[in-house]
């Protein structure tokens, strides 16, 4: 291999890799978000969960708060990080085995329907307000007032052990 | 080697043109991430705004207000109505909830189906397609505790189709520990018969182990009657139970008695699992089966039975690795000779979700085994050794494509089969 050749590979290289580097997702845009906290109609008579029985309840193992209050679960949409944090902390599935799982669920004549889509934060607060036994997640930084934060394995968001971020 | 090195360096620089013309879906994913978080902080400005904008011209608009109301006490007015703008947020808010409220009834339909192709080289069998079955599950809230599930299939035969349907089950929820139904179920015997129905899709494989298959005889797949369920409060070992009374087999063993049953004996069914909450994923289970079959053909040795059937599996649910084991021992005591048979059955499957390809593709195995002895009074003989090799791709989160090689030997006296077995399956 002469220089020139030599050369011109160098050169087939850095632009490969650069195009590559280019295109990348760039880490700069994934940032740590704050903590995910567990929210409640502010009538349902829950106050602490562990994180397994957070667990039970979204795989609808757990469909009654009491044997009047059904649990309404509600689940923010696609690409919004509260539902990364569920699906990835809680669920332990993917996008495809989440929807895989409650398609199983219901066909197994275990559960009725499938959570609720919210699409945004003041959707899910008004759900919130709205449905009695609803059960949601929201980035702690938005918290409002009207509905009830769950402890979860006794931890409240910001505290050093608390399990969903 | 010249001429083509600047075509070369063209074509990379083009593709890297396209690709920046038509970014990756993992960075689509990124840039609906920050408009989302974009979305919420123009929302909590919204909610800050909203809180402010009638705290600032307050103190002008109630001094107007208290001034005019001293001059003219009796004209004093209610406050005016909230603006157009909160009207119509409000009203938005309103149809939101309502349409987030659960109404009854409401109605769920989905569809299961696949096509397969198989061919084998086992003599007198020809290969070729095949439509399987075309399954349509209702799911239907009827009120806040009580719920109706339905299932139909739709089933090619030589000539024409069959309607049938599988499971009719009306439910009322008590609370978690106690919801009681009544209807035809799959019978909650092990874990595949109540796991994956006949919607081929849910399963990894193509087709269910031999011993719980449609049509099949070695346990009773239907069930007609009453069924009650739930959890048992047992802390972390997470126990749930099915209990059910119903009609047990009918005259023809591998169907319930759906229009009555056929002797004055109820069969019952028993289900104990457990799914530990510190092993999220794990289930064990045992069942037990009783029933009292009456053939229609009365032999010398008599034509009734007691079945005893227990089973116990262990699956591991997760697809990193995904693992179902399961084991069924049917036992016939013949009522006027009481000679016993016990047959078994079991069939242990693996599966890996590979962590290439966006997790599309799942290689798996499957080993199973059946054992009926000779001296069997009401099974025919359904021996078998099975191998099945496979691999399971997504090609959708609703559609899979599926390729299995199968190693078949049921008689000692017959040889092995080998066979290609493919099938496209998808939910609707």
């Amino acid at each position: 291999m002469n220089a020139t050749s030599k050369r011109i590979v160098t050169f087939l290289w850095t632009v490969l890799w650069a195009s590559l580097a280019l295109h990348s997702p760039s880490t700069a845009q994934t940032t740590r978000g704050a903590d995910i906290a567990v929210v409640v109609n502010a009538d349902t008579p829950v106050a602490d969960l562990s994180l397994s029985e957070v667990r039970k309840v979204l795989l609808g193992e757990r469909q009654y708060w009491n044997s009047k209050l059904p649990v309404v679960l509600l689940i923010r949409a696609p690409a919004a990080r509260e539902r990364d944090v569920v699906l990835r902390v809680i669920y332990q599935m993917s996008e495809a085995q989440f929807k895989q799982y409650w398609v199983a669920k219901i066909f197994r004549a275990e559960a009725a329907s499938p959570p609720r889509i919210v699409y945004s934060n003041d959707m899910q607060y008004e759900l919130l307000t709205a449905l009695p036994g609803s059960i949601a997640f929201v980035d702690s930084r938005n918290m409002r007032p009207g509905v009830k934060l769950l402890r979860v394995d006794g931890h409240v968001p910001g505290d050093k052990d608390y399990p969903l971020r | 080697m010249r001429r083509r090195l600047p075509v070369l360096v063209m074509m990379i620089l083009g593709a890297n043109f396209v690709r920046a013309q038509s970014p990756p879906p993992l960075d689509q994913t990124e840039q609906i991430k920050i408009l989302l978080e974009r979305v919420q902080q123009l929302e909590k400005r919204v909610a800050e705004l909203e809180t402010k904008a009638p705290a600032a011209p307050a103190p002008a608009a109630v001094s107007a207000a208290n001034a005019a109301a001293a001059a003219k006490p009796e004209m004093a007015e209610p406050a005016p109505p909230p603006g157009p703008v909160h009207q119509h947020e409000s009203a938005e808010s309103q149809a939101t909830v309502r349409q987030m409220e659960a109404h009854y009834p409401s109605l769920q339909i989905r569809g299961f189906g696949d096509v397969d192709f198989s061919t084998t080289d086992q003599k007198g069998t020809t290969s070729g397609f095949n439509l399987g079955q075309l399954d349509l599950h209702l799911a239907s809230a009827l009120s806040r505790k009580v719920t109706y599930f339905g299932e139909l299939t739709f089933n090619a035969q030589p000539t024409g189709y069959t309607v049938e349907v599988e499971r009719s089950i009306i439910r009322y929820d008590y609370n978690d520990y106690f919801k009681l139904s009544f209807g035809r179920y799959h019978t909650p015997i092990g874990y595949w018969n109540t796991a994956f129905h006949h919607g081929a899709w849910l399963q990894t494989t193509i087709s269910r182990p031999d011993f719980v298959r449609f049509g099949g005889t070695f346990i009773p797949v239907h069930f007609l009657g009453l069924l009650a369920e739930g959890n048992i409060p047992s802390g972390g070992a997470g126990l749930s139970y099915n209990v059910g009374v119903g009609n047990g087999r009918g005259s023809m063993i591998s169907r319930p008695g759906d229009a009555g049953d056929n002797n004055n004996n109820r069969a019952w069914v028993a289900n104990l699992y457990s799914r530990p909450t510190r092993l999220y994923g794990l289930q064990m289970g045992i069942s037990v089966y009783r029933d009292k079959i009456t053939l229609p053909v009365v032999k010398p040795t008599g034509n009734e039975f007691r079945e005893w059937i227990s089973a116990a599996h262990i699956v591991w649910a997760k697809e990193n690795p995904e693992f179902l084991a399961e084991f069924a021992n049917v036992n016939h005591r013949n009522i006027l000779t009481n000679a016993i048979t016990n047959n078994q059955a079991y069939y242990a499957q693996i599966a890996y979700r590979l962590p290439w390809l966006e997790k599309t593709l799942k290689p798996y195995y499957r080993f199973e085994h059946t054992h009926t002895p000779l001296s069997e009074q009401i099974f025919t003989n359904q021996d078998l050794v099975e191998s099945i090799l496979g691999l399971r791709y997504d090609i959708t989160n609703y559609a899979s494509f599926k390729g299995e090689y199968r190693n078949t030997k049921r008689l000692p006296t017959e040889p092995r089969v080998n066979g290609a077995f493919f099938q496209t399956d998808f939910t609707f």
